[in-house]
């Protein structure tokens, strides 16, 4: 670990590409006749691969092939039901946003937001509507020209129950969108807030209205399109194998210019592991979420290296509030936040942190990655202090009456279980960590391994105690209102605290900068004191990618955004960045 | 074909009890709002009887239904997965029925010498060996320690953009790793059931008369290897259709799509109708392979035919 560089632009010493090295002899025997036979036939194959073409591609940091190497396949490219950072990041390439947020993710007024299909925008007297002028030059990969019809029809698609897209609850703000003259597109607000102009822009990629507009609603996630996806992006569809993978090329007649790299493929592994063998093996040049087992082997490959992902997502220990049982009563343990607070300062989670994820990960500090906080002096987390943990179960009434070392009242034992996905190694060793640690202060917990299904399936029936459970949010902390405020739909805990929603939503609400940011300090104090989960971590995994590549800074809402500005040095090019734009079948 | 509908039927009832469903298979963070959503526009809020009414109706109309999964026809995902799982299975089943008939049958000629000895130990322990382990071992010798062959895939990324032979080629190299897993795994369980038929055969009283009226050893041991692939025909056709679905790990280690996979990550996935799509071809897998063995065991011995013939002529005198 210690020998592992964190580079974020560094370059290293050239290797030749695995197809190019000589292969190894000393395995040779002569009883091996066939395997040397298949060699030759191997050897063959790279050099077919190669076509011992030495030219680099015209135009400087023009060309070049990434390869994506991904653990899943996307369901569908049809950008309002894409889950996952799979499909996020092919729809990403392909389809554009009226305006980009900036690097810095800015979610107030407009600032710092960067055209893309719209060409400008101009706010009404009143804030209660933006008109959009689209450029002019934008046009779908089909030929079609861009119109404010399109947005109108985005508008449609994305708030239609039938069709399900995960970002609705974004757009409630929204009453309607208009298109009053061809490149025109207004969006009419509900209400004044700061977030506005984030909502007009940030939740939807702009649909084509041509291809899609006959299809009924309820089928429109069904058409070939979501297979076939035609966009605006800087990217455009070129191919999808099932199960193999997808490829985008680039865009040569875009408005927005041509992408650096010709194509990108997204290679499909089965699981991390297999991602991870095509990844060492030189046959993928990206893989993101690297985990700590493979950064030894990571550390002693000169071709690639590590680039910081600071990812949009805290990972918790939940309590539920309701019981199990009967979910019209409270939990039995979890309703006293004596409890609860003494449980969160008997995890030393500094340690735990370190201990599961060394390096790739911090200690997450309220509901909301520290990225997203304003002022993180501005509250205070609970301490580690098992003293005082156990004092204050004593005065919640939890002793241990017959020494069996677990505590218990009234007849009932502190003992509770914590549910974890069987898909998720860290939140297991996280699990076991913790229990350790509530052993000390005489808390009997129990990790509780569950098939991913059972977990989420028990998650919304909160038939659990605990649960090891993750948010991976939006930019701004308006996701706040969904997850931790009562009357939220993915409030899964149950947590309900007046205080802190009022908090919250003021603090949403204020166009005031720093009263904003005076009120998120209060409402993170509010949460932090109710304890309705302890913040455990924001897990950092990087991306490991291929030195040859020249990127910018990633951007925490996805490594995938601003992909086309991606290049390869033309001093390291490999056989496949010198396939330039040749049709498919051998051309070169 | 009854019988492979009665299957996934049962599978389709079965899944159906497993916990979750196609919406919490959407993963975390996903509200559950929209989880709900999904249930109404697929029904699988609906009863279980709701649903299979429904499912029955459309298997009835030839319908496998909707992949929730992969959003597209169910079929289109299954017919996709059927050509890459026979790429491996054939050809390494083909291998391994002849490289294990040709050992089993060595073994069985030479039973309880020192090389047959040494051969059964060498078969038993990879017989015992999981099939995953043999992928990884040849995966981890021929693509990372010799890189000789792709990690996994059935065609390079690149591969459209190759000339034709370099196609062929490319096609090839990454056929050979997952054909010789399977081949590995099939010789070792063809070979143990040929060694014993064929030592069985060895001491059919036909053989003893014709090494005793002196006929050539090679016409001998011919006779008797015919005599002993049945019992070989008969496995055959059982590891064939679980090949195609039962190389679960295989594929997976190899980055295959075959069909094995496609039902591993469908039922990960709850996509109901993928599932039961797959035990539907299972089921007419099953039904192929035992045609197809019957032919081939009544080629290998033609008594069978006429005791066939002898019963049909039979029922139709009583009758």
């Amino acid at each position: 670990m210690a020998a592992l560089s964190w580079a974020r632009a560094t370059a290293s010493p050239r290797i030749p590409p695995r197809c190019m090295r000589p292969a190894p002899r000393t395995w040779l025997r002569p009883w091996r006749r066939l395997l040397t036979l298949i060699g030759a036939l191997s050897t063959a194959g790279a050099a077919a691969c190669g076509g011992g073409d030495d030219r680099a591609t015209p135009g400087g940091e023009i060309g070049g092939t990434l390869v994506v190497v991904m653990p899943a396949e996307p369901g569908t490219l049809f950008p309002p039901q894409v889950a996952g950072t799979q499909g996020a990041a092919v729809i990403s390439a392909l389809f554009d946003k009226l305006a980009d947020i900036g690097p810095a993710l800015e979610t107030y007024g407009d600032v710092g937001f960067r055209p893309r299909l719209a060409r400008s925008w101009q706010w009404a007297a009143d804030s209660l509507s933006i008109a959009f002028t689209l450029d002019s030059a934008a046009h779908w990969h089909d030929g079609a020209p861009l119109r404010a019809t399109d947005v109108v029809y985005t508008f449609r698609v994305y708030t239609n129950d039938s069709v399900g897209a995960d970002a609705k609850s974004l757009l409630a703000n929204i009453d309607s969108v208009t298109a009053p003259a061809p490149r025109t597109a207004v969006f009419w607000f509900k209400r004044r807030t700061p977030q506005q102009f984030y909502d007009a822009t940030y939740p939807m990629y702009i649909l084509p209205a041509h291809l899609l507009d006959s299809i009924p609603m309820e089928r429109v996630g069904r058409a070939p399109f979501a297979r076939n996806p035609v966009g605006t992006g800087r990217f455009r569809f070129a191919r999808w194998d099932a199960g193999q993978r997808i490829e985008l090329i680039t865009d040569t007649t875009n408005a927005a210019g041509r992408a650096k790299l010709d194509r990108v493929i997204w290679s499909i592994a089965p699981d991390f592991g297999a991602a991870a063998v095509k990844l060492f093996a030189g046959e993928a040049d990206l893989l993101e979420q690297i985990r700590t087992e493979n950064l030894p082997q990571l550390a002693q490959n000169p071709s690639l290296r590590l680039v910081v992902n600071p990812a949009l997502s805290y990972n918790f220990l939940g309590f539920n509030q309701r019981n199990p049982a009967d979910t019209a009563k409270a939990h039995p343990v979890f309703s006293d936040s004596l409890v609860r607070r003494a449980l969160s300062m008997a995890v030393d989670r500094d340690r735990l942190v370190r201990n599961v994820l060394d390096s790739l990960g911090a200690v997450a500090l309220a509901p909301a990655p520290r990225a997203l906080i304003a002022d993180t002096a501005a509250f205070r987390s609970l301490p580690y202090d098992p003293a005082a943990a156990r004092a204050l179960l004593d005065s919640a009434g939890w002793r241990d009456s017959d020494n069996d070392g677990v505590r218990d009242r009234n007849g009932v034992v502190l003992a509770f279980g914590i549910s974890v996905p069987n898909s998720s190694p860290t939140r297991q060793r996280f699990a076991v960590l913790l229990q350790e640690q509530f052993k000390a202060i005489g808390v009997k917990a129990s990790p509780v391994l569950l098939d991913v299904n059972a977990f989420f399936e028990r998650g919304a029936k909160l038939d659990f105690d605990a649960s090891i459970g993750g948010w991976a949010t939006y930019p701004g902390l308006v996701g706040i209102r969904q997850t931790w405020m009562s009357n939220g739909e993915s409030n899964e805990l149950r947590y309900r605290s007046p205080r802190f929603d009022a908090l919250a939503d003021s603090a949403l609400s204020a166009f005031d900068r720093e009263l904003s940011r005076q009120l998120w300090g209060r409402a993170f104090q509010q949460i932090v004191n109710d304890a309705p989960a302890i913040w455990l971590y924001e897990p950092r995994p990087p991306v490991a990618v291929h030195t040859r590549f020249v990127i910018p800074p990633l951007r925490a809402d996805g490594w995938w955004h601003g992909l086309a500005d991606w290049s390869v040095d033309p001093s390291q090019r490999i056989d496949r960045d010198r396939i330039g734009l040749a049709a498919p079948g051998g051309a070169r | 074909m009854v019988a492979a509908l009665a299957a996934a039927a049962f599978a389709f009832v079965c899944i159906q009890l497993a916990p979750g469903d196609p919406a919490t298979a959407l993963g975390e963070g996903v509200p559950e709002a929209v989880r709900e959503r999904a249930r109404a526009v697929y029904g699988y809020g609906d009863p279980l009887l709701v649903q299979f009414g429904r499912w029955v109706q459309a298997m009835l109309r030839g319908d496998f239904g909707y992949s929730t999964g992969q959003h597209r026809a169910a079929l289109d995902v299954v017919a996709d997965a059927i050509p890459n799982s026979l790429a491996i299975v054939l050809p390494g089943l083909l291998l391994a029925l002849v490289a294990g008939s040709a050992i089993g049958t060595w073994q069985g000629v030479y039973a309880g010498s020192r090389r047959d000895r040494a051969l059964s130990l060498v078969a038993f322990v990879l017989y015992a060996l999981p099939e995953f382990f043999i992928a990884l071992t040849l995966l981890t010798l021929f693509s990372v320690v010799w890189p000789l062959f792709p990690s996994g895939g059935v065609v390079s990324d690149m591969h459209v953009y190759l000339s034709p032979a370099a196609k062929v080629t490319d096609r090839l190299r990454h056929l050979v790793l997952p054909s010789l897993a399977v081949a590995l795994f099939g010789t070792v369980t063809v070979v143990r059931v040929q060694r014993q038929s064929m030592w069985d055969a060895m001491a059919q009283p036909f053989v003893r008369t014709a090494l005793a009226t002196g006929l050539p050893l090679h016409r001998v041991y011919l006779g008797a290897w015919r005599a002993s692939l049945l019992p070989v025909l008969t496995m055959f056709g059982v590891l064939l259709p679980f090949a195609m679905l039962g190389l679960v790990f295989v594929e997976q280690i190899f980055a295959w799509p075959g069909l094995g996979l496609t039902l591993f990550n469908a039922i990960n996935a709850r996509d109901y109708n993928v599932v039961a799509a797959c035990i539907v071809v299972q089921g007419v897998l099953i039904a192929v392979s035992t045609v197809i063995v019957d032919l081939l065991r009544e080629a290998a011995d033609p008594r069978l035919v006429e005791t066939a013939m002898q019963s049909a002529a039979q029922r139709a005198v009583r009758s």
